[in-house]
Formats: C-alpha cells, sequence, structure tokens
C-alpha cells in the first residue's frame, strides 16, 4: 500500500528541560533514546504507549519548528517506487543509510515542494506497544498525564498548497479528504487540503501560508471526554492553550489546540470520519472557513493562520 | 517598582519584578495580540522605545534576529524590563480587557509610586 502513516514528527525545541516536562510529564509519551546529533545538538525520542515503533517524536535542542518528517512504507519495495515517483515528479531525491536516524532502516529522502524535509523508510526498531499483543489491556494502568497513545497527523503551511497537494498525490499516492478553494468553480485557487492514504481522515494537511513552517502536529484520542480530561490537563501544568475543546467541520474531528514550550503548536485529536479515497472530497468554500476549522465558534481567531513555527 | 509605559497613549502599567511585558500587561487587565506565548512564533513582537530588558528565556535565532536583538524589538512573551520601559505596540491596539484588574492595576501603581517617593523616616 505504499506509505502507511507519518511514523516520525522531527522538531526543534529551545529548552530541552522545559520540554521534555511537556512531552513526557503533560503528555505521558515515553523516552526510548537521548543522544546528541552528529551537529552537536541535544536530542530526544519519544514513542506513544499504542505505538510499537522505537519512536514517534524526536525533539533537537535549538530553534523552533519542524525539522522533518518520516513516513513508513508497508514493504522494502515501496521506498524505491516511492523515489521513483518522487524523481518523475521532478524532485532531488537522496538516499538515506540504516543508521543516519537511531533504529530506522534504509531510505530515501527529499525536500518537498513545501520546503519541508520528508524520509521514507520501512524499518524502524520494534519495541512493541505498552500492553502488548498478548490478551492485551485497553490501556496502561499508569498513564502519566494525558496519555496520548500515538502521533496522528500534522499540519504545515506552504507557499503553493495545489502544488504540495499534487506531490502527495502523486508521490505518496495520498487522496483528498477535504479541501477549501476560493470558489466551487474550475479556476479556483487551493486555500487548503487534508490528505492521507488509508481510512484516517487525514495525515498531513497543507494551507497556504510560507514555505517550510509547522502549523501543528497531533496526536490521537479517542472521544470528546478525553480532549476535555486532555484540556483539564494542559491548564493544570500551565500549558499554553491556543483553542479550548471544541469541533472542526472539516474531518468533524474534536481538538484542543496548545503550545510546547518553545511555542510549537500542537493538538490532541479525536473522532473525524472513516475515510475512503472513492468518497467524494468534501469542499468548503473560503467564506465558510470559520466553520471549517472552528465548527462551533464559526469564526478564525486571529492566531490560528499566523502563529506558525 | 517597575512601570510600563505604552505609548502613543501614555497608558501607565505597574509591573511586578520577574514578570514579562505580557504577563505584565495581561495582569492589569489588558489584551493585544500574542500567539504562542512561548518565545517560538514572533506574533506579539513590540519595540521598546526607552529602557531596559533581558530574555528570562532561550529565544531562538529564528524568532529573534541578532539585529533585533539589539535595535529595540522586544518579544514581549519573554521579555523581562530590568527598568521602567516605554514601548509602543505594532498593528495592533491595546485594549482593557479586564477593567477591574486595570482598577486594582491603577491603585497598585499609586501605592508604588506613594512608597517610592515618601519622605525617609528621621
Amino acid at each position: 500500500m505504499g506509505i502507511m502513516r507519518m511514523g516520525y514528527a522531527h522538531v526543534r525545541v529551545t529548552d530541552m528541560t522545559e520540554a521534555k516536562n511537556h512531552y513526557a510529564s503533560t503528555l505521558g509519551l515515553y523516552e526510548t533514546l537521548e543522544d546528541t546529533s552528529p551537529e552537536g545538538n541535544k536530542r530526544v525520542f519519544y514513542k506513544g504507549w499504542d505505538e510499537w515503533d522505537h519512536h514517534s517524536v524526536v525533539l533537537e535542542e535549538g530553534g523552533v519548528g519542524v525539522v522533518k518528517y518520516g513516513w513508513k512504507v508497508e514493504n522494502e519495495a515501496d521506498i524505491e517506487a516511492i523515489e521513483k515517483k518522487a524523481q518523475t515528479f521532478g524532485l532531488t531525491v537522496e538516499r538515506m543509510a540504516k543508521g543516519e536516524n537511531p533504529e530506522v532502516g534504509d531510505g530515501i529522502r527529499f525536500s518537498t515542494t513545501s520546503d519541508h524535509v520528508f524520509e521514507v523508510y520501512h524499518s524502524q526498531t520494534a519495541i512493541g506497544t505498552e500492553v502488548g499483543t498478548h490478551n492485551p489491556d485497553p490501556f496502561p494502568r499508569h498513564l502519566v498525564g494525558v496519555g496520548v497513545p500515538a502521533l496522528d497527523h500534522s499540519l504545515i503551511t506552504c507557499e503553493d498548497p495545489k502544488l504540495m497537494e499534487r506531490l502527495l498525490m502523486e508521490v505518496f499516492d495520498f487522496y483528498a479528504t477535504e479541501r477549501v478553494q476560493t470558489s466551487l468553480d474550475d479556476d479556483h485557487d487551493l486555500v487548503g487540503t487534508w490528505l492521507t492514504s488509508n481510512n484516517q481522515i487525514h495525515q498531513l494537511a497543507v494551507i497556504g501560508g510560507p514555505q517550510g513552517k509547522l502549523h501543528h502536529f497531533a496526536f490521537r484520542l479517542d472521544d470528546w471526554s478525553e480532549v476535555g480530561h486532555a484540556a483539564d490537563l494542559l491548564t493544570m501544568d500551565d500549558v499554553s492553550v491556543d483553542v479550548t475543546p471544541t469541533r472542526h467541520g472539516i474531518t468533524r474531528g474534536v481538538t484542543t489546540y496548545f503550545f510546547d514550550p518553545s511555542g510549537n503548536r500542537n493538538e490532541v485529536f479525536a473522532g473525524g470520519y472513516l475515510a475512503f479515497p472513492d468518497r467524494p472530497t468534501n469542499v468548503w468554500t473560503v467564506d465558510q472557513l470559520g466553520q471549517g476549522i472552528f465548527y462551533h465558534a464559526r469564526e478564525l481567531n486571529e492566531r490560528f493562520t499566523s502563529v506558525l513555527t | 517598582m517597575t512601570t510600563i509605559i505604552v505609548q502613543p497613549s501614555g497608558t501607565e502599567i505597574h509591573i511586578e519584578p520577574g514578570d514579562t511585558v505580557l504577563a505584565g500587561l495581561q495582569k492589569a487587565g489588558y489584551a493585544y495580540t500574542v500567539g504562542c506565548r512561548r518565545g517560538g512564533c514572533g506574533i506579539c513582537k513590540i519595540d521598546v522605545l526607552e529602557g531596559t530588558f533581558s530574555y528570562c528565556r532561550p529565544v531562538a535565532d529564528t524568532v529573534i534576529s541578532e539585529q533585533e536583538r539589539s535595535d529595540g524589538t522586544c518579544l514581549s512573551c519573554r521579555a523581562v524590563p530590568t527598568d521602567d520601559v516605554t514601548i509602543q505596540l505594532r498593528d495592533a491596539s491595546l485594549r482593557l480587557a479586564n477593567p477591574l484588574l486595570g482598577q486594582i492595576n491603577a491603585r497598585a501603581r499609586e501605592r508604588a509610586k506613594a512608597a517610592s517617593t515618601a519622605p525617609e523616616e528621621q
């Protein structure tokens, strides 16, 4: 099937001690490795309790914003197939050797038209979920903080969402579940697009904005009550909350946005309908963008499109 | 006593030692355009016209450039005044969002002013 999921989000943080407190103690990710990057920056690797691979979040000290994303493919041969499609698209692809990222196998790396770095790989050291696979309990008994189970998706910005959408469709075989357009006419401009390769409502979303920027990366929760409980914990831990629990019109997911101690936006996200490639793409006109993003408030706050790292 | 003077209105705000410019303004009931409040997005930048401040936490070079570190640009969510500062907002107006806190701050400012000008006891 090619791309199975966003395997990791690698982001920069300004203060590793504060960042570790946020990602480990408030969100409840499990630290799997601490090392120093080839450039000499401190790094910490994390996984969620329901993830089996070695890591899904990498923090690197020194700045803010996203360093790169890892995309895991189902079969070894998918790497070469995606390499060819990327080259056909016109991208410059380099090979990535096993160990360039700790516990990650061979793969490819390229810079997208949005100026984000993507890595595509097939193998990562398997650790196993915290509940195991033999007669597993539904969740670990001693979760810390929010206890997020897994990385879910990310939203990035770029100057040409239409081109980036085409890249994700042609190179990754993604399909769009939702779009925001300037009009319903054929000559519309694309304001934003939500894409996936499987039943997950979105794995990567792209909206117009500056090149190479991170809007947010999100963790998966089960339902409304978990999102509300997470928001309670965020306030208890004095986390800067961007948007209190609400629903998205786009994807129907329920959400809370907040900022890590360096200012990178995080989200906890639950729900969203099941995506299928043959389901007609939902289209939002830009005049309804407020309702599309924040279904109840029906208007964008001033931060949503301007605060990026 | 540390005072923030917001130009062009000349609004005076008393802030507690150690508070950031943003915290000081918000505790006094004022609001303006802010983003992550964690030094990462740069939306809350203002200009310091007079006075000095220091950053209480690390701030990324991509958020505050080397030139901005010396030209009075102030990342208000991370900047702690080291003495009285006169500031000007960028593309945003200062709004008194909580008049009750505004009144409390005005009284605190009067008390601080009285204490600093009171004659020493013999």
